[in-house]
């Protein structure tokens, strides 16, 4: 296991496809936190990961461990899906086969997870950002250390440089320059950062989302900030996603938002709810093969999709869930 | 014939490690026909009904159902069955084993996120891990191997029980939620076979039931409770806690244990039947700490609170209380403020009484996103309904429980002041008292609530004016007012004698309010002459005397004694002492 996965790290992108049976039609990957039917130590309806490709429409399909509160997923891109982990309050979940075994890498001392990164220039390195702090690990999360104490809710690896990382914290928004080592708050000191998006095609543009604070931008990796107003009738963001192939589209969702949307690289927003049952968004995902379809979880109503780039939306399945990220892999 | 073979059982089971105690075993006889003979699909029924040979043709169908069901799984399923499954193992059929093995193996065992369910989580990893070694990590739910589980589960424990016994539980004194760690603790004992990790699961059993023994009053938990739910705190009888107080220290009568073990949250208080079938015996010492009330005292302890991991600055802060006890009822109260999310109990006077709902108290029902927060980390906006799903009453205006920021103590004795300074804008603007109807006298004459509940005298001055709410049990005293206090007078026939005592010695009080619109603070003058001035800023002074809660000590009373943080808690009573050291791991008698 050790030996591939140090070849999956060396092996040169475009051998992978190949390598691992890619298809065309990508894989969504969903974590699931809760459902309507839970009940503490009473009731346990399946939660954590399930997956689909898009062509199965509202049929999903359940791997790894069942009623784990799953709040966030990573996937390492370009090997079929076969190195995935769950973040949960158990721990990290980690598969390296494609999720015929799964394995808790933390121990009682790391525990409710919220976030989890990835390198995707080597698949040793791991990030989880926790109620206590972030955690790194360069052996796929076979051993931790601690880098950073206090309430994270996101934590991303810069597409461009893996040296560089923001987290998104209960006192705003933090970047670390060397893997993780150290870090520093970036010129957003909003309190309850809950999530940060980097533009996918400049390193330097990103978008925050906050608790009660809106939508932040910088266009020069963190150092300042501008609030984006326009258009915007909500306060609470946890999630922010760019039309890979055409950045100036972007999503956002938050407490009772619906979708929002904007067509100019997030300066402006446009909201639509139609077709949600529930309007509170908790993860947003544009399918990068068809940037046309969009994924939005909902906190509470399941999965929902849009094939006319978030006009309108229809319930594809996991009725009640509240899912906590997506993930679209090739 | 049953019976015998049961006793039979117990004793040759026992001979080598289990003190003598026929009156214990006689309850644990009781106790365990009654269980034995239900059949709904439990550990503890299973357990039962294998150990006493009654069924176990039956226990067998149930215990294949259990591990059938997979609707379950999780802390409780995890420490349970693993419980049941070693106290019966010897009596099973391979196949039952070969499925308890597999749930261990299929079955996701979600570690949850409260300290009563990382204890029952890791002690059912503990056990299990131990029972079948040396097995590799695609033999277990979580992909660790054997030995892996066990040293993690070994080590968490070993940092709880430390934690436990030098800063104190998060979730300590809770009538309900006792069971979740005494049940766990009990199993542990009974099966780790590393002699050091059996010792400390006995020594925290002598902690767990000490700590309530202090406090224990005919079966009642009396004082503040970290968690409880609104049904057992307006009839602490009816609490788990009423369960093993019956089977260990004796009180109350069995029928009240009967009574108890019915109601719904109580799973039929079948937990219990762990303890009957287990060997650990209660130090003597400890059941004449819960019975002998033969002298009033006041006992203080230092708990902490649960983990805060945001908007707050320090994880774990202290948490004082102070309890008054005496034969006929016990005064009890934490010193205030947001000290555990959504169960809180601040303070009350429980008494003695063959009617229910024997306890009087008031609170805030506060409720709020950003107090779980504190303590949760889903989001904000959400956790309060979350809470509501299954704990039904977090943002009810009328819950019987509640940690307010709002709200203080300061007691001495028998008196207690309790203050509050709700916010303009709160939700929930108004305080709460709870008066059970069966109270033999309640009067308010000259700014007194006055009530008698057989020999209890309990005398409560709003600074505020209240209206009265009839509801089922009781009369729900309820004022409006942001600013506001409760003085609490309590006396018994044998401290004041007559009831028209006790009101005169009340006329004796004088209550000074001339700065509590300005700086919240009361100056009173108790019946006993005891100057108490009470700021909700914090100043407490008894006697112009500045009172430090950080003086109280971890325990500090006539039966347990320890400074916090040292380890050692030393359990005290006539002229028997027993120290349980948790930094060695010995008992020193």
């Amino acid at each position: 296991m050790v030996i591939r996965s140090f070849l999956l790290a060396c092996l040169p992108a475009f051998l992978t496809p190949v390598l691992f049976g890619q298809t065309d039609e990508p894989t969504v990957y969903v974590s699931v936190f809760s459902t309507k039917l839970f009940v503490v130590g009473a009731a346990n309806p399946q939660t954590g990961m399930f997956y689909q490709k898009p062509s199965e429409d509202t049929a999903w399909h359940h791997t790894g461990a069942k009623n784990i509160r799953a709040n966030a997923l990573a996937v390492f891109p370009g090997v079929n899906g076969r190195i995935r982990y769950t973040a949960s309050g158990n721990g990290l979940h980690r598969t390296r086969d494609g999720g015929q075994s799964w394995k808790i890498t933390t121990g009682w001392r790391i525990t409710e997870l919220w976030a989890v990164a990835l390198d995707r220039t080597d698949s040793m390195n791991v990030y989880i950002g926790t109620a206590y702090g972030i955690y790194k690990s360069t052996d796929m999360g076979d051993t931790w250390k601690q880098v950073f104490t206090g309430f994270v809710s996101c934590v991303i690896v810069d597409r461009f440089d893996p040296s560089i990382l923001y987290a998104a914290t209960e006192i705003g928004l933090y970047k670390s320059t060397d893997r993780g080592e150290t870090w520093k708050r970036t010129g957003l000191s909003i309190d309850r950062t809950r999530t940060v998006t980097q533009h996918p095609k400049d390193p330097l543009t990103l978008l925050a989302g906050t608790e009660n604070h809106g939508i932040y931008a910088s266009s020069d990796g963190g150092k300042t900030w501008e609030k984006r107003e326009a258009g915007i009738d909500h306060a609470t963001f946890y999630t922010i996603a760019y039309d890979p192939r055409d950045p100036s589209i972007v999503y956002a969702g938050g407490y009772a938002t619906g979708v929002y949307r904007s067509t100019d690289g997030g300066i402006s927003w446009k909201r639509t709810c139609q077709g949600f049952e529930v309007e509170h968004i908790h993860s947003l995902a544009v399918d990068p093969v068809n940037p046309s379809r969009v994924y939005a979880g909902t906190m509470g109503a399941g999965v929902y999709r849009s094939d006319d780039k978030g006009k309108t939306w229809r319930a594809v399945g996991l009725p009640g869930a509240q899912v906590g990220r997506i993930v679209i892999e090739r | 014939m049953k019976p015998l073979l049961f006793a039979a059982l117990s004793l040759l089971l026992g001979a080598c490690t289990v003190q003598d105690d026929p009156v214990f075993d006689a309850r644990s006889t009781r106790l365990l026909e009654v269980v034995s003979a239900e059949n709904e699909v439990s550990p503890y029924v299973i357990a039962a009904k294998v150990r006493t040979g009654k069924d176990l043709e039956g226990a067998c169908l149930l215990l294949d159902s259990l591990t059938r069901d997979r609707s379950i799984g999780g802390m409780f399923y995890a420490y349970s069955l693993i419980g049941a499954y070693l106290f019966t193992r010897d009596e099973l059929p391979d196949s039952l084993h070969a499925k308890v093995r597999q749930a261990f193996r299929d079955r996701t065992m979600y570690r949850g996120d409260t300290e009563n369910h990382w204890v029952m989580y890791y002690t059912g990893l503990y056990l299990a891990a131990q029972t079948w070694p040396g097995e590799g990590r695609d033999a277990w739910f979580n992909g660790k191997s054997s030995e892996e589980n066990f040293q993690e589960a070994a080590e968490w424990l070993g940092h709880w029980m430390t934690m436990s016994a030098t800063i104190g539980q998060g979730e300590f004194d809770s009538p309900t939620y006792i069971t979740t760690f005494l049940t766990p603790m009990i199993v542990l004992h009974e099966f780790a076979e590393d002699h050091v990790m059996k010792k400390r699961a006995r020594m925290m059993l002598d902690l767990l039931f000490a700590d309530f023994a202090a406090e224990h009053l005919e079966g009642n938990y009396g004082g503040g409770h970290s968690r409880d739910y609104p049904e057992d705190i307006i009839n602490p009888l009816g609490a788990p806690s009423t369960m093993w107080a019956w089977l260990y220290f004796g009180k109350p009568e069995f029928a009240q244990w009967e009574e108890a073990r019915y109601r719904p949250r109580n799973r039929g208080g079948w937990e219990t039947a762990f303890g009957a079938l287990g060997s650990y015996r209660l130090p003597s010492m400890i059941r004449s700490m819960a019975t002998d009330r033969s002298e009033p005292y006041v006992h203080t302890e230092t708990k902490r609170v649960r983990n805060i991991i945001r908007l707050g600055s320090e994880k774990n802060p202290p948490v004082y209380k102070y309890t008054y006890v005496t034969s006929d009822y016990i005064l009890g109260s934490l010193h205030g403020g947001i000290l555990q999310p959504i169960q809180q109990h601040t303070w009350d006077v429980t008494y003695v009484s063959a009617k229910p709902n024997n306890t009087i108290f008031t609170l805030h029902p506060y409720s709020s996103g950003k107090e779980l927060a504190m303590f949760f980390p889903e989001e904000i906006k959400f956790l309060a309904d979350e809470v509501d799903r299954y704990h039904l009453v977090y943002t009810s205006p009328d819950k019987w429980n509640s940690s307010s920021p709002y709200e203080r103590t300061f007691q001495y004795r028998n008196t207690l002041i309790v203050l509050y300074n709700i916010e303009k804008g709160e939700i929930q603007p108004h305080i709460d008292g709870f008066f059970p109807k069966n109270l033999d006298e309640r009067v308010q004459s000259e700014g007194w609530i006055l009530c008698r509940a057989g020999r209890v005298y309990v005398a409560l001055r709003p600074v505020r004016r209240g209206e009265w709410i009839e509801e089922n049990v009781n009369w729900r005293w309820r004022s409006r007012h942001l600013k506001n206090g409760v003085i609490v007078e309590v006396g018994s026939e044998q401290e004041d004698g007559s009831w028209e005592n006790f009101r005169a010695s009340l006329r004796s009080t004088q209550l000074d309010t001339s700065v509590f619109n300005s700086a919240l603070s009361v100056s009173y003058r108790n019946r006993h002459g005891i100057d108490m001035r009470f700021s909700f800023d914090g100043i407490r002074m008894l006697n112009e005397k500045l009172i430090h809660l950080e003086d109280y000590g971890f325990f500090d009373g006539p039966f347990i004694q320890s400074e916090r943080g040292s380890g050692r808690i030393t359990l005290r009573y006539g002229d028997q002492s027993r120290t349980l050291d948790f930094n060695t791991a010995e008992i020193i008698e």
